[in-house]
């Protein structure tokens, strides 16, 4: 499979947010305002990447070669909790602003489920180094994506005339199911 | 096998300390000491009562912000003497004032009965939306505690008369029983002011007579007195209701000596509980009494 498609496929295609339902939590929490949306994407993907290299290499070297492939989820986890740390130091030191806007979900990526399941999949999947790295980018991507166009509906909302049942958490729901609907057209655009 | 699964396990936990370690005193950030000693000398209940999220936040706004010192009613003068202490600045008269919530209706179930029986959610909101009952005042207290389940302090408590009594030790005026009430008779004021109108009804004299006769009735024999007091703007009268000044609390509890419906006085509302139960076993011998005879 070539790379391209690779990064389309987990774009678009099989988008981790709209498609398979992962990363759910900070799709909600953090899509109020496009600026804090990109940098949350951004940071996601960050670890995303990282992690898909360090897990890789971890899995192929450390549990393959001594046949303990089931560490993979307790090992995958103790990568992305450190990475996340890590991530946090580095965006405080950098940039307090966006560490206050992103507030509570960063510490969450650690919890992000999309992040495990970027690891988990590759595994899985038996993807070679370069897929990995490949794949995770193109997860980050997706979700970077997803978490924008909702951040930018959503700051749209806020001068709709939405009825009052709707309002709030409601309409957001729905418009992330509506989302996915039309996420589901790209499917059958690459195979797997 | 097992020993190699926790030998790698350990030895991937270290390593990724290790980088940890490193990273963190790499990006180590400084941060206001004061912050963190605000924080400690701070209650830490996180009410929100200064009107920040959280204790945190307030240490935060009061090191780098310089936000006012004396925001935080849970610990009252002692935390407002600490956090002065490690900022460095002195405290002024007027920020030694506790707080205290004063509820402003005295219509209780004797005083403003109603006939009927609400048997809706206990909640005064709800009665109020549902049918308008529990007492007759539609200004008044509808005695079903929303007030006493907002507090986080234990602080006010219904009496068995159906009115909330504060306790001004326990009170800390964080303000969650202003927010609570749906009437708004809930305030908070200084402890050492006392002389209140306890009332808020607007219903003109002979109906607010009507429906509770503790209810200020506009007489305005409260502003005469301050008036003969030489303090005329110490108490006024304005939609049928009686209100004293609490820009600068200059009102005298001796105003309200000649008030007919007794809602000017000094009781602040803090009555005992076993005070008013004692005025109901009085008040139910008095109907035996009367049913007897």
């Amino acid at each position: 499979m070539s790379l391209v498609v690779l990064i389309i496929s987990a774009a678009i295609v099989n988008n981790f947010v709209l498609t398979y339902f992962v990363g759910i939590c900070p799709f909600i929490g953090v899509s109020k305002k496009i600026d804090a949306a990109l940098s949350m994407g951004i940071a996601v993907t960050f670890v995303m990447t990282i992690t898909a290299i360090v897990t890789w290499i971890i899995n192929r070297f450390i549990l393959i070669q001594l046949g303990l492939p089931f560490l993979e989820y307790v090992s995958y986890i103790v990568v992305i909790a450190s990475l996340v740390q890590f991530v946090e130091m580095f965006i405080r030191k950098t940039s307090p602003a966006l560490y206050k806007t992103l507030g509570i979900f960063l510490p969450l990526i650690t919890t992000n489920c999309a992040i495990l399941f970027v690891a988990l999949l590759h595994t899985m999947r038996g993807y070679g180094f370069i897929e990995s790295v490949v794949f995770g980018i193109g997860a980050g991507v997706g979700f970077t994506l997803a978490i924008v166009i909702m951040a930018g509906i959503r700051e749209q909302l806020e001068t709709a005339d939405i009825p009052k049942p709707f309002q709030g958490a409601a309409i957001t729901l729905i418009v992330a199911g509506i989302l996915a609907l039309a996420f589901m057209g790209f499917s059958g655009l690459v195979a797997a | 096998m097992v020993l190699i699964a926790a030998a790698m396990m350990g030895l991937i936990g270290l390593v990724f300390a290790l980088f940890l370690v490193t990273a963190n005193t790499r990006f180590a950030v400084e941060t206001d000491p004061r912050i963190a000693e605000l924080e400690d000398t701070l209650p830490g209940v996180n009410c929100g009562g200064c009107g920040y999220a959280s204790c945190a936040a307030y240490a935060e706004a009061v090191a780098q912000n310089g936000e006012k010192i004396d925001l935080c009613v849970v610990g009252g003068e002692e935390t407002t003497r600490d956090v002065a202490h490690v900022m460095g600045v002195k405290v002024s008269d007027e920020q030694k004032d506790k707080l205290v919530a004063v509820v402003f209706c005295q219509g209780d179930s004797e005083a403003s009965a109603f006939p009927g029986e609400y048997r809706g959610i206990p909640e005064c909101a709800a009665a109020i939306y549902s049918q308008d009952v529990a007492k007759r005042c539609k200004y008044g207290c509808v005695g079903l505690g929303s007030c006493v389940a907002a507090c986080p302090f234990d602080a006010i408590h219904m009496s068995p008369t159906g009115i909330p009594y504060v306790d001004a030790e326990k009170c800390t005026a964080c303000g969650n029983c202003v927010i609570a009430c749906p009437r708004d008779l809930i305030e908070l004021h200084p402890l050492k002011y006392d002389a209140f109108v306890y009332c808020k009804s607007l219903d003109p004299g002979p109906i607010a007579r009507k429906v509770c006769n503790k209810a200020c009735i506009a007489c305005n024999i409260c502003v005469k007195a301050a008036a003969a007091d030489d303090n005329p703007e110490a108490v006024s009268v304005t939609d049928n209701l009686a209100r004293v000044n609490t820009s600068n609390y200059s009102a005298k509890p001796e105003y309200g000596a000649k008030c007919p419906t007794e809602c000017y006085n000094s009781n602040r509302n803090l009555v005992k509980k076993d005070e008013a139960m004692a005025r109901i076993k009085a008040s139910r011998a008095s109907r035996a009494e009367a049913v007897e005879t």
